[in-house]
């Protein structure tokens, strides 16, 4: 029955995904001895590699210091990412065209090119090992523009007249109008912000160099990668575990959303 | 009312000043440091084309851009295979629809550093999960990561797994555009199932499948914190991707100049691929 | 409107605020100084920065350990970089100096009165020529050193019937073949004569190849004059040795994974090691275990003392110090025979100074601790890295001939070492 090799093969799939987690999960509650042969179920669990993951490594500050710094960036691309998107679709200035060129242009741009000497700029302001380097370069982002834009494009330009002739300042009619209209395009590029920021470490890595200041990606990737681990397994997977709780938790309560906005990124090309 | 026409300027203000900093400068800047060499910590020398000679002789660096290409052309493929696959499979009106995507996206949410730490495990050589499951059913080791010549697809193998729910998810999508008549019409004139999909559901799915394509492109170019976790560029320098081998230059080695350059060059690769992929799309749809 | 104006000149002072923030900079009457984060090297340097605290109630030192990063190399480049060096450092690595002596961020040293005749009673005039700096100036003080040796399993090689460890390659070579032997189950080995770590990362081979070399070659250069000089048959006969060793599965070829020591669950017999491991050791043996130092095996036809590689770790000034003439003062409390001594009683690693073996109160110390002695004997005949400041892409390029001719046996010895001679020679160039 061709029902039966869909699930079949559907259930399959979902093993494959969902498998290695349990996995992972699994090894870092077990005697470090007991990994190699570990399939589904530890011998005995304890939470010895957790305790040396937080002994050795400030983990938990950098819980902290990718929450901070990744919804601080989020509220900055929402916030100026809104106000461009609503300048290039209802307001008129000169230059308008040309901006939208830049923005595009911006998007294509490979990062390669700007590493070093963004990373330069950051030393000549005295932003290493601190957050505005987290921060300030991520501030905005064309991408937001362009959806911000877009969406704003179709709320009636009736609705923004009518509250203009009503003597409504741009700002306002921005975040008073405009903003409770755009919820769905605001969660969007909410998500997609904040999942990229959290998952960037290439750029933490180069600016940040004090354990305090790193983001819990970064102090994972070094951790895992560096010799502190002393090469045990299960602390390293559970250093990659707690990395993982976080994005779980929120995807398993907002996993609809998560679904739409990430995958809305392709749509919008 | 000089201030209302102000108002738009403020508006894009915030960002043209981030540009001029954040972008444009850079750029400028990195075009200006190809033709210096500078480790930060001394003086700047200006040292005309020197980096370019060293760059056309960098076997290593364009070791690092074929690694990058053999990636890509393992992991394109596969993703789309394999999502067009599962969304199939998902578009044929199955029940708990939304557990199933939910699972498949699971490895996409979650950071490529957790994926990365967890396969480097189900790779290990010895004791790794998979060597484990293959030896258990007869089957010999695989070196995944230690074979200078499997490292490579290994990882390819594994950021298919990661990334490939959200192109089910897409192709999903795609899928659900095409018009059920198209197939009931091919159904009266005796199609199988394969001349269906081959003759209705791939052309229809066209535009989502070049989106798929740009889309890992652009992010297979990227490609760093795997190789940088799990194999360190090894072995042989088989995974050396061409980020990894800029930011050693860079960041290492401390070679600004001489990685600006690298930088410069690899980022004109981008470019014209993507740009030869655009002309290729629009040849097929325009 | 008004609000938004308000947010900015809020944000542009917090902005202002945080990064005007601390330089860490030295003033005329205080001295900074950074020691390592190891926890022994912090409690002996809170001991000399308390007795001199003491002693000098206007000029105070400041001490505190390198910032916890990834490696202290980098967060003392990151300090560089910034500017917000201290005045003294004292475990920079002598293969990092170079490179900041030319780029001029380091105090040179002899011209400071009273340094030079100081330096040459404490250490050997060899070793101060090892640590002068290219353009003649001294940039580091020689502080102390990890000698590698080969520590070995007793019981292992007298259960084989050796009274001594393997001195030469031969002898090696035949014991390694005699463990593999008495260790095979099922065409697996799982015991070997001993380990070294196949990583890539470049310091890796300051455990094996360069440790070797160094023995080898009479503590022969890597680079000298600009050039790669070990283009010779002592690195060849080094990088064979290693080659055999991985060709016949005398060290194994996969990481051993640290679910326990495994030289001291007695799965290697042999380790190319430093005087850290004595404690270790001793800590984390098991009942009846016991194990010596010797030094490194040697090509057969070896002629003379056996040198190996040290680890150095000196002192340096930056620049950025406004009181040079007080921070000397306060750097030879350090380096005197009382602070020594506290460094090797506290630390358990070795002043490199040349009365170690001589002077009574330290040879006392050694006839208390004879896996130590071993260790202070074998301190004359230490070699540092050379000075280079393109060291990590040396090294770089040899591990890259390592992997490919001793780990994936790809191509022979020779050759090996010519192509990392030239991939040098090239980096050399390049500078």
């Amino acid at each position: 029955m061709k029902k039966l090799f869909t699930y079949t093969i559907l259930i399959i799939g979902a093993v494959v995904f969902i498998y290695p987690f349990w996995w992972m999960l699994a090894a870092s509650v077990a005697p470090q001895t007991s990994i190699g042969n570990l399939t589904l179920l530890p011998e005995s669990v304890s939470l010895d590699s957790y305790s040396q993951v937080f002994n050795k490594i400030p983990i938990a500050r950098s819980l902290f210091n990718s929450l901070f710094v990744s919804l601080t960036v989020t509220l900055g691309v929402v916030t100026f990412g809104s106000m461009v998107g609503y300048a290039l679709s209802h307001l008129e200035f000169k230059g308008k065209n040309l901006l939208f060129y830049i923005i595009i242009f911006t998007m294509t741009l490979p990062f390669q090119i700007t590493l070093i000497p963004q990373y330069i700029l950051m030393v000549k302001f005295n932003w290493v090992d601190s957050y505005f380097a987290l921060i300030v370069p991520y501030f905005l982002s064309g991408l937001s523009i362009i959806m911000f834009n877009q969406y704003f494009k179709t709320i009636p330009k009736d609705l923004i007249d009518a509250a203009r002739i009503d003597g409504c300042g741009e700002f306002r009619i921005l975040f008073r109008i405009l903003w409770p209209n755009a919820l769905p395009a605001i969660i969007t590029v909410g998500i997609i912000t904040f999942m990229t920021s959290w998952n960037e470490v290439l750029w933490p890595i180069i600016v940040i160099r004090d354990d305090n200041l790193m983001t819990m990606p970064q102090l994972v990737t070094l951790f895992a990668v560096g010799g502190r681990a002393e090469s045990q397994l299960g602390v390293k997977l559970a250093a990659a575990t707690l990395l993982a709780i976080p994005v779980i938790v929120a995807y398993a309560f907002f996993q609809k959303y998560f679904i739409q906005s990430m995958a809305s990124t392709g749509l919008k090309e | 009312m000089k201030t209302k026409k102000a108002i738009p300027y403020l508006f894009i203000a915030p960002y043209v000043i981030h540009f001029l900093v954040f972008i444009s400068f850079p750029v400028l800047f990195s075009f200006f440091l190809m033709f210096n060499k500078w480790n930060i910590i001394a003086p700047m020398k200006f040292v005309g084309f020197q980096n370019f000679y060293r760059l056309a002789h960098d076997h290593l660096f364009m070791q690092s851009i074929l690694n990058t290409i053999i990636f890509l052309v393992i992991h394109i493929p596969l993703q789309i295979i394999v999502a067009l696959f599962f969304a199939v499979m998902l578009s044929k009106k199955v029940k708990f629809i939304g557990f199933f995507r939910a699972a498949y996206f699971l490895p996409v949410v979650v950071s490529g550093v957790v994926v990365t730490i967890l396969w480097q495990q189900l790779y290990g050589y010895e004791g790794g999960l998979l060597n484990r499951l293959l030896v258990s059913i007869g089957l010999g080791k695989v070196g995944w990561l230690v074979d200078p010549k499997i490292a490579m697809p290994s990882i390819a193998l594994m950021a298919t797994w990661k990334n490939v729910g959200l192109y089910i998810i897409l192709f999903l999508a795609g899928l659900q555009t095409v018009p059920q008549y198209l197939y009931e019409s091919a159904e009266l004139e005796g199609a199988s199932s394969w001349q269906k999909f081959r003759y209705i559901t791939l052309p229809m799915i066209n535009p989502t499948m070049f989106m798929v394509v740009i889309l890992s492109t652009i992010g297979g170019f990227s490609l760093f914190i795997e190789p940088y976790v799990m194999t360190g560029g090894g072995p042989l320098n088989s995974t050396l991707s061409a980020v990894l081998y800029i930011y050693k230059q860079g960041f290492f080695y401390y070679h600004m100049g001489y990685a600006a350059t690298l930088g410069f060059f690899f980022a004109g690769i981008i470019l014209v691929v993507i740009f030869i992929q655009r002309r290729y799309i629009e040849k097929e749809t325009g | 409107m008004r609000k938004i104006i308000i947010k900015i000149v809020l944000s542009l002072l917090s902005f202002i605020l945080i990064t005007c923030g601390n330089t860490g900079e030295g003033s005329e009457n205080k001295i900074i100084y950074w020691s390592s984060n190891n926890t022994d090297e912090i409690n002996f340097a809170k001991v000399i920065v308390d007795n001199w605290n003491v002693k000098h109630q206007d000029n105070k030192v400041q001490f505190q350990p390198v910032p916890e990063g990834q490696s202290s190399e980098e967060v003392i480049l990151a300090a560089v970089v910034g500017e917000t060096t201290p005045d003294i450092y004292s475990n920079m690595w002598q293969g990092d100096v170079e490179l900041y002596a030319r780029a001029g961020k380091l105090v040179s040293l002899d011209t400071l009165p009273g340094f030079l005749p100081f330096i040459y009673a404490r250490c050997d005039s060899e070793v101060v020529k090892e640590v002068t700096s290219s353009d003649g100036h001294i940039y580091q003080i020689p502080w102390k050193i990890n000698p590698i040796m080969m520590i070995y399993n007793e019981k292992i090689f007298n259960n084989m019937g050796y009274k001594n460890p393997p001195a030469n390659y031969s002898q090696y070579l035949r014991a390694a073949a005699k463990v593999k032997e008495n260790n095979m189950q099922d065409g697996y080995v799982n015991k070997w004569i001993g380990y070294t770590e196949v990583d890539v990362t470049w310091w890796q081979r300051e455990f094996d190849f360069y440790s070797l070399y160094l023995a080898a070659s009479n503590g022969g250069h890597l680079v000298q004059d600009n050039k790669a000089v070990f283009d010779n048959k002592y690195a060849v006969e080094t990088f064979r040795f290693l080659k055999t060793l991985f060709d016949n599965k005398y060290f194994p070829r996969e990481k051993l994974s640290a679910k326990q020591d495994p030289f001291l669950s007695s799965d290697i017999a042999t380790r190319f090691t430093g005087p850290w491991e004595i404690v270790h050791a001793n800590k984390f043996k098991p009942k009846g275990f016991r194990f010596n130092f010797s030094t490194l095996p040697v090509p057969d036809d070896h002629k003379g003392k056996i040198y190996t590689y040290g680890d150095t770790k000196n002192i340096v000034m930056f620049n950025t110090c406004k009181n040079k003439i007080l921070a000397w003062q306060f750097i030879k409390t350090i380096i005197s025979k009382e602070g020594d001594f506290e460094l090797l009683k506290m630390t358990n690693q070795i002043p490199r100074r040349k009365d170690l073996t001589t002077d009574k109160e330290f040879s006392d110390f050694f006839k208390d601790n004879p896996k130590m002695q071993i260790f202070a004997v074998q301190a004359k005949y230490v070699k540092g890295p050379d000075n280079c400041p393109v060291l990590k892409e040396v090294f770089d390029a040899i591990s890259q001939q390592f992997e490919e001719c001793v780990v994936y046996g790809r191509k022979p010895p020779d050759e090996a070492v010519k192509d990392a001679a030239e991939n040098v020679n090239l980096i050399l160039l390049q500078q």
